[in-house]
Order: structure tokens, then C-alpha cells, then sequence
């Protein structure tokens, strides 16, 4: 320790052993993998025809990216969802599955973050697809989260008096309206909300649940009621939704959706007050349309099977009107498969996309059979 | 005779030390300004909202570069100076160029931190600062750490103690970590999240292997230097720094469990923070051993109170690291601000409240001029229940974030992040009174320096400006 040149031979060394590992191990493991498709041949080779995932990014999106770090937005929100061991983030619809280092091969930057004051945004682009939302969200988040802490970036938008083809409207909580117009850097920074999204399997990573790209591809398999897609054995995904979703009907605490007290554990309702889940056309028809009673709730004259009911269902859950996209999605994937129902499954992001698209809808603004159809149209 | 040589020694550091400590302060201040808006952003997002070179993320970072390198960089300079010369028994060298290579320092951060509110900053874990910067930090870093080296090899005594040890590695340390980041960064950029480990690895290390080997070296200074008494078990010493040396660049990046880098990776660095148990254990059993023999003298010399409360905060800071590194807990907590507790334990609670001890032990001795016991006393009071209060506040408040996140039916914005929210108010609250209590400690220490600011500018026969011609 006394002669200095020694010492500083062993502190340099005790630095170097773990320079080689985390620097050039790591670099050499994973610095430079290659795009591939969803899945591999049989012999492990990417298929010609396929196409390569991740996909590169548009030059605006990367533009944003800049925006995304100048602002210092990773301070709050991660990008990365976790292992399914590591923690709940699939389950809370931050994404299909778990981020592996693939997903990043395309970004100069890499914004992973480690704090999450605000949600992970690895999967933004599917969770809130609309520009408008997005716009808003990033001029005033409290325009559209009422409690939200991210921060407002007026800066990025110009203000104007007259409503027109190229502004968009924010209303605040005093019900006073402003007109915005993007700049250029608000476009770049919402370009790149879009691109972010790991919507597509890679070989060392599947999807966790069950999603709209598969149902889409799979249409036909899954357009069969999901229940009879295999009959003896559900698949586990579609089992714990299922129990989930059971456990949401007959729940009568915060969190739950009560629906039971009405409906019936039997489904059967009660003749004349209550309409039936059990075979009620309503139940196997149109998903948008449970999943939009499921958020608001349902008055009104309405016909179940040809009977009529006149009666309202407050927005479902305790407190009214707090039931998740998962949840929505699990209850009514789980009426549609109980007392001999069975019907394909509903995924939270095709909750998230029906709340994404009446989200204007003033809260507690029951639907009435009426409005439904005339939507439908 | 001795005592001779050692006011020899501090005439020769005067310049640079009260230079570095004056700068140190400013920068405590500016950190603690920032500190207060960031906070005061999380309890109210439209508080200062239309200026967008303070939006939230940029004043965060730009605080915790401004406390690290600012208030971290200056204060390690003026420590290592002092220490080092008076344990070589040796003066100081180059002191002009040292004090030209100071200033070149803050004025690159001062840039760094303009560049960053700017909208300049880099996604490296505190390399946020522009690139452009970095050259001139690095290469007055460089001068710097030279002349102390050069003074070092010309002590008296050819053997070296413990003291010694914490703060030359940390000179070297930091040096070389950023070369290595750099080079992975900026130079030869690594692709993908190879990045992400490059760049968390050099953000934790720059904690555990810059500012923690300068706080406990000054701690091993210190704690015998006042009480009079050699460290007790002192043989362990010098195992406990090879294991700090050894285990530190490892136990760092256990922040990406169940991330998307290979397994391995968060892997080591559980079970390498697991093994940092045992220099934990060494460095407290020397220090509080050693302190508790004579405890009514720690408390009598402020100087020593402010050590010891780091060091105790040293060792409770790094065992709840351990604890928070288990993958069972990691998982709950990992993202939280939890992250916040962490931060602010290791650079405020243990790092500054050292140096803190070290200023008021260090310049006495080289002005000549004391510092009023009841301003050092109001300073070590107002920090001690700012930090605790802060420290609290993130724990809780990061366990309750965790928890509540792994609930997934909860909603983020009305369920999660609104029960932390009165947490964030205690923050505010906190760093409210933190503020004032560096404003009493900065306000010391430039009293200290120039106890007389009108005399400084009238009266050319000021001690400071003889020291320049001399
Ligand atoms: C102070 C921490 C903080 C910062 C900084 C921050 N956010 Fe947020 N963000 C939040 C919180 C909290 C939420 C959840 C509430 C909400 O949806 O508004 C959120 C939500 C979001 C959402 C909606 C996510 C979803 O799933 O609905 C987007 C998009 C977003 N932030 C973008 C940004 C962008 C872009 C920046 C940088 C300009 C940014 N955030 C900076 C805290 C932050
Ligand atoms: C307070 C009693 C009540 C609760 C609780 C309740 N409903 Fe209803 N539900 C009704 C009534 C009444 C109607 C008919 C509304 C009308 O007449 O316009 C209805 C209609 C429906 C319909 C459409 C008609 C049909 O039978 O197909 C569905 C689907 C439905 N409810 C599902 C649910 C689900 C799922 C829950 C739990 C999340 C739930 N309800 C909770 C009272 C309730």
C-alpha cells in the first residue's frame, strides 16, 4: 500500500475486472443483435418472408426522441416492462410482454429510466393511439387526467382565439376552453409517443396474454366461441381471466363490480326488474357495446332476448365507474363464458381503444339503447 | 518546530482551499434552490410550468449534477488538498495552476448546468451534462489530482494510513470510471441497452467509488485527529478497503432486475451488494467503536458531530441498500422513490454531512478565523432534522409507491401516485429547511474566508491578494 505505484495498479485492476464484464462481456453478449422475425424455422433461421422486428422508427419519431430526453421526461416515466417474475407491469396493461434487449437495437439513445412517478411508457403508442389525446395530454396532462403530475409543456404549443381545422381543444377543470396549435417539436415528441410499442413476438420472448395481434391473425380460430376452442382444457390465459372476471361479478367491496346483487350469481336476473346474462343476446353480441355500458352504464327502454326492461344500471363497480380495462375486460369475458354462454374473449386493450374513443363522454352520462344503435350506425 | 511546519503547510493551501470551499458553497446553494423547485413541481405540476427551462426533469437533473459535481467535486478537492498535504507533511504544489484548473472546473459546470436547463442534456446517468463539457472537467480534474498526487510522493513518512488510502483511490477512481463510460458512450457508442448498463453502472459507481472513499477517508482523518486516540481495531481497515474496491464496481447495477438486459447482469450485482456487508461492518466498528469511547467529546466538538452522524448514516444507509437490493424487495421498490431515499442518504446524509465536519475542522485552521459555535450549531440541527425528515419522507413514501404499483387493478394517476402525494409535501417541506440550513453554513464559511468584505476590497493588504503575488 505504500508504494503508490502498486496501489494504483490495484485499484486500476479492481476496476478493470468488472469493466470486463459489465462493458466488454456485456458488449459482446448482446451489443449487437440483429432485428428477427416473430419466430424462428425449425432449424432456428429467420424466415425469408417474414418480417423483421423491432421496426426502424420514422425520423420524426426519432426527432421526438430528442424532445423526450431535452425535457427530461425519463425522470418519471421507465420504458421497460419488467419480467412477469419481476413484477405486475404486463398485468397492469403496460404491455403484451416483457422488454428484452432486442426491442432497443434501433435507439440512439436508449431512455430506459428507473423512476416511475408516471406509468412505463414502453407500450404508449397502443395504450393511447390518438393524437388528439396525446396532444392534449402533453400541452395540459390535467386536461384529460383530471389528478395527474405530469407536468403541463404550454411551451411546446401556441395559443390561438379561433377554433380551426388545426387547433385542438382543451378544456380545463373551470370549463374554460383554449385552442392550441402544435409546433413543429410538439409533433416531433407525440410522433414519438406513437412509435413506442413492442406490440410484435420476438423468438426469446412470446406474449404473455392473449392479444389483439393474435386474434387478428388468428380470426378464425378465435371467432369460434373461446370456450369451445378447446373445450376439456382452457387455455391458462383465458382461465385466469375467466376466475378473474368471476371474481369481479360476485365481489361487493371497492374494486368489485357487484354485478351479482342484480344479475344473479345464476345470470338469470329477475324477471321484469333485472335482464338475464345467461343467453342474453346483448352478452354474446357486439363487444363495444358491453364494453361501453360496462364504463357508463345503461337507462332506458331496452330489449334483452325480445323482452323489454325499463330500468338503469349505474356505471358498474364500487365506486361507480372505477372498473380498469382488465377488469371490464375479465368480467365480461367471464359473462360471456359462464351458464353455457361462451363467446371470444375480451382484451383490455379493446377496452382501452372503446374508452380511448368515447373518452369526450361526460363521467356518470348513462347510454341508452337508442344512443347505441344510432352510434352503431 | 511542528507546529511550525503545519502552519507552513496550511499557508500553502490557504488559496486553494478557501477557493474550492467558497465554491463548494455557492453550488450547495444553487443545488438546494433547484431541490426546492423540483420538489415544489411534484406538489404542484403548474407551479413555474410556462417556463420550459425549468420543466421538471431538466431542474432534477440538473440539481443532482449540480450536487454531485458543484458541491461533491469542489468540497473532494478542498478535503483531498488538506488532508493530503498534512498527512505528507509536505506543502502543497502548483497552486496556481490548481486554482486556474478550479476555476476552468466550475466554469465548465456552470456551463454543463445552463446547457442542461437548454434542453442539451445526454440520457447518461450522471454524464447528463453536454458533451462538449466534458473535456475541459476531465482535464481539470487531471491537473488537479496530479498536484495532490505530487505532493503525496513527496511526503515525509513513506508509510500510508487509512486516510490515505480512501482518498487517493478516489482520485483515481474517478478518472478512470469516466474514461471507460465515455468511451462506451460518446466515443464508441455501445448499441441498444448495453448503453443503459454502461451508463447506470458509471451513475451508481460514481457514488460508491468518488464520493463514499472521500467521506470515509475523511472520517478515518478526523475521528482520531480530534478524540486523540488511534482507531480502534484499525487492523480492519485496510481489508475493508480492498473489499470496497473489489465489490463496489459490482454491487451497482442491481437497478435493472427483470429488466431488459441478460439475467446475469442484476444478478452479480445482488449478490455483490449482499457482500458489501463486510466493508459496511468494517468501517462502522472503526469508526463508532472508536467514537463511542470518548462520546462526550463527539459531542462537544461540532466538527466530529457532523462526522458522526454521517457515518452513522453511512452504515444505516448502506445496510438498508443491501436490504433493498434483495430481489423480493427489489422488485416492489426498484422503481419508486425509493431511488430518491438512496440518493439523498449516500450524498447528503453521509457524504455532506462529512464534509460539512471536514470545512468546519479545515478552516479555522488555515484563516485563523473561528466560526461562531451558535451558527455551526443552528447549521448541524437544521440539516440533521431536514435530512431525517427528507430520508423518512422518500422511505415511506418510496415503500408505500412500491407496493401500491404492484397492485395492478389500482389506478396510477388517482389511486398510486395520489397517496404518495402528502410524501411529496414533506419533501418540499424538508428541502425548504434544508435550504436555510446551507444558507447558514455558506454564510459561515464565507465568513470565514473574508470576514470583512469591504476591508477585502479597499485594503490591498489583504491576506488573500498577498497571497496571490506572493
Ligand atoms: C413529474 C413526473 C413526470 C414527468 C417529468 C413526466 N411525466 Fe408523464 N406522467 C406522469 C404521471 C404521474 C402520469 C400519470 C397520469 C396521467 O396519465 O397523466 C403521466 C402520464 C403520461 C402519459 C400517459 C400515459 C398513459 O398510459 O396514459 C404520457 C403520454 C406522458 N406522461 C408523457 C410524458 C412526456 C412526453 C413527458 C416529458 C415531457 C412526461 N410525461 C414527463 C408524470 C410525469
Ligand atoms: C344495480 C343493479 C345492477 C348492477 C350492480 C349491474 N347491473 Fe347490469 N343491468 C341492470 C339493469 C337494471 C339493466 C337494464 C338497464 C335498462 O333497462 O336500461 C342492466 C343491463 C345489463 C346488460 C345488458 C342487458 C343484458 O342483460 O344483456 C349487461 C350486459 C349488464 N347489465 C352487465 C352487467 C355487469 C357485467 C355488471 C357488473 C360489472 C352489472 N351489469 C351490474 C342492473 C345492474
Amino acid at each position: 500500500m505504500n508504494n503508490l505505484l502498486k496501489f494504483s495498479l490495484g485499484i486500476f485492476l479492481s476496476l478493470g475486472v468488472a469493466w470486463l464484464a459489465f462493458v466488454v462481456g456485456a458488449r459482446a453478449q448482446f451489443g449487437d443483435l440483429t432485428p428477427s422475425s416473430e419466430t424462428l424455422d425449425e432449424f432456428g433461421n429467420i424466415p425469408s418472408d417474414s418480417d423483421l422486428y423491432p421496426l426502424p422508427v420514422s425520423g420524426l419519431a426519432e426527432q421526438g426522441s430528442k424532445e423526450y430526453l431535452a425535457l427530461g421526461c425519463m425522470t418519471c416515466h421507465t420504458q421497460q416492462v419488467r419480467m412477469v417474475e419481476a413484477g405486475f407491469d404486463v398485468e397492469r396493461g403496460w404491455g403484451q410482454r416483457p422488454s428484452v434487449a432486442r426491442d432497443y437495437i434501433h435507439q440512439k439513445h436508449v431512455l430506459l429510466g428507473n423512476t416511475r412517478i408516471g406509468p412505463d411508457l414502453a407500450n404508449v403508442g397502443l395504450r393511447q393511439p390518438d393524437l388528439e389525446w396525446l396532444h392534449k395530454h402533453l400541452f395540459e396532462p390535467q386536461s384529460v387526467v383530471p389528478q395527474s403530475l405530469c407536468p403541463p409543456s404550454p411551451f411546446l404549443y401556441e395559443q390561438v382565439d379561433q377554433a380551426s381545422g388545426k387547433t385542438f381543444t382543451v378544456v380545463n377543470d373551470k370549463n374554460e376552453s383554449r385552442f392550441i396549435v402544435p409546433s413543429i417539436r410538439a409533433k416531433r415528441l407525440v410522433s414519438y409517443l406513437k412509435s413506442l410499442h413492442q406490440n410484435y413476438e420476438l423468438p426469446e420472448m412470446a406474449f404473455v396474454v392473449n392479444e389483439e395481434e393474435n386474434i387478428e391473425k388468428n380470426a378464425e380460430l378465435l371467432n369460434l366461441p373461446a370456450s369451445d376452442v378447446n373445450q376439456s382444457s382452457l387455455p391458462s390465459w383465458l382461465e385466469k381471466q375467466i376466475a378473474s372476471g368471476k371474481e369481479i361479478y360476485m365481489k361487493a367491496a371497492p374494486g368489485g363490480g357487484l354485478c351479482f346483487t342484480c344479475h344473479q350469481p345464476s345470470g338469470e336476473g329477475l324477471a321484469g326488474q333485472f335482464p338475464p346474462l345467461a343467453g342474453s343476446d346483448w352478452v354474446l353480441g357486439d363487444k363495444e357495446r358491453l364494453i361501453k355500458i360496462s364504463i357508463y352504464g345503461l337507462m332506458g327502454e331496452i330489449e334483452v332476448n325480445g323482452e323489454k326492461y325499463n330500468n338503469v344500471m349505474a356505471p358498474p363497480g364500487i365506486p361507480p365507474g372505477s372498473l380498469t380495462n382488465q377488469q371490464i375486460a375479465d368480467v365480461l369475458t367471464y359473462i360471456r363464458n359462464d351458464w353455457g354462454n361462451s363467446a371470444s374473449a375480451v382484451t383490455s386493450l379493446e377496452v382501452s381503444t372503446v374508452r380511448n374513443k368515447i373518452k369526450g363522454r361526460a363521467p356518470m352520462q348513462m347510454w341508452t339503447a337508442a344512443e347505441l344503435s344510432a352510434v352503431d350506425e | 518546530m511542528k507546529q511550525n511546519s503545519e502552519q507552513i503547510i496550511d499557508k500553502s493551501l490557504k488559496l486553494t482551499v478557501c477557493f474550492f470551499v467558497a465554491s463548494a458553497g455557492l453550488w450547495l446553494l444553487a443545488a438546494a434552490l433547484l431541490a426546492y423547485i423540483s420538489a415544489a413541481k411534484l406538489t404542484d405540476p403548474f407551479f413555474l410550468s410556462s417556463f420550459e427551462f425549468l420543466s421538471y426533469g431538466k431542474v432534477k437533473i440538473a440539481q443532482a449534477n449540480a450536487f454531485v459535481y458543484g458541491w461533491g467535486g469542489n468540497s473532494i478537492f478542498a478535503v483531498t488538498l488538506w488532508v493530503v498535504a498534512r498527512l505528507s507533511q509536505a506543502e502543497a504544489r502548483g497552486k496556481v495552476i490548481v486554482l486556474f484548473a478550479g476555476f476552468i472546473w466550475n466554469l465548465a459546470i456552470t456551463f454543463g448546468l445552463l446547457g442542461i436547463l437548454d434542453g442539451h442534456m445526454t440520457p447518461h446517468e450522471m454524464l447528463e451534462m453536454p458533451a462538449e463539457i466534458w473535456p475541459a472537467l476531465f482535464i481539470s480534474y487531471s491537473i488537479i489530482a496530479f498536484f495532490i498526487i505530487v505532493t503525496h510522493r513527496s511526503r515525509r513518512n513513506s508509510n500510508t494510513i487509512a486516510p490515505q488510502w480512501f482518498l487517493l483511490s478516489s482520485l483515481l477512481w474517478f478518472p478512470m470510471l469516466f474514461l471507460i463510460a465515455w468511451n462506451g458512450l460518446e466515443i464508441n457508442p455501445a448499441r441498444g441497452t448495453v448503453q443503459s448498463v454502461l451508463s447506470m453502472w458509471f451513475g451508481q459507481s460514481l457514488i460508491w467509488l468518488w464520493l463514499t472513499p472521500v467521506a470515509l477517508g475523511a472520517a478515518y482523518y478526523i475521528i482520531p485527529a480530534i478524540l486523540g486516540r488511534a482507531i480502534d481495531k484499525y487492523y480492519l481497515a485496510v481489508f475493508g478497503f480492498w473489499c470496497i474496491a473489489l465489490l463496489a464496481p459490482w454491487s451497482v447495477v442491481h437497478h435493472l432486475e427483470g429488466g431488459p438486459v441478460p439475467m446475469w447482469i442484476p444478478a452479480i450485482g445482488t449478490v455483490m451488494s449482499i457482500a458489501m456487508i463486510f466493508p459496511i461492518a468494517v468501517a462502522s466498528t472503526n469508526f463508532h467503536s472508536t467514537a463511542f469511547l470518548d462520546i462526550s467529546k463527539v459531542w462537544n466538538s461540532l466538527p466530529l458531530r457532523f462526522v458522526i452522524f454521517g457515518t452513522l448514516s453511512y452504515t444505516a444507509s448502506s445496510y438498508i441498500g443491501v436490504i433493498f437490493s434483495l430481489p423480493a424487495v427489489a422488485k416492489i421498490t426498484q422503481f419508486s422513490i425509493i431511488n430518491d431515499f438512496h440518493f439523498n442518504q449516500r450524498v447528503y446524509g453521509f457524504f455532506s454531512m462529512i464534509i460539512f465536519g471536514m470545512v468546519y475542522h479545515i478552516l479555522p485552521k488555515i484563516t485563523g478565523n473561528e466560526i461562531a459555535k451558535g451558527a455551526k450549531s443552528f447549521h448541524f440541527w437544521t440539516s440533521a432534522f431536514g435530512v431525517l425528515i427528507l430520508l423518512l419522507a422518500y422511505l415511506i413514501g418510496g415503500l408505500t409507491h412500491g407496493v401500491l404499483a404492484q397492485q395492478p387493478s389500482l389506478n396510477w394517476a388517482s389511486s398510486v401516485i395520489s397517496s404518495i402525494l402528502p410524501y411529496f409535501q414533506i419533501t418540499e417541506l424538508a428541502f425548504v429547511v434544508l435550504g436555510f440550513s446551507q444558507l447558514v453554513f455558506v454564510v459561515n464559511v464565507w465568513k470565514a474566508i473574508i470576514p470583512n468584505p469591504f476591508a477585502f476590497f479597499t485594503n490591498d493588504d489583504d491576506a488573500t491578494n498577498s497571497e496571490v503575488s506572493a
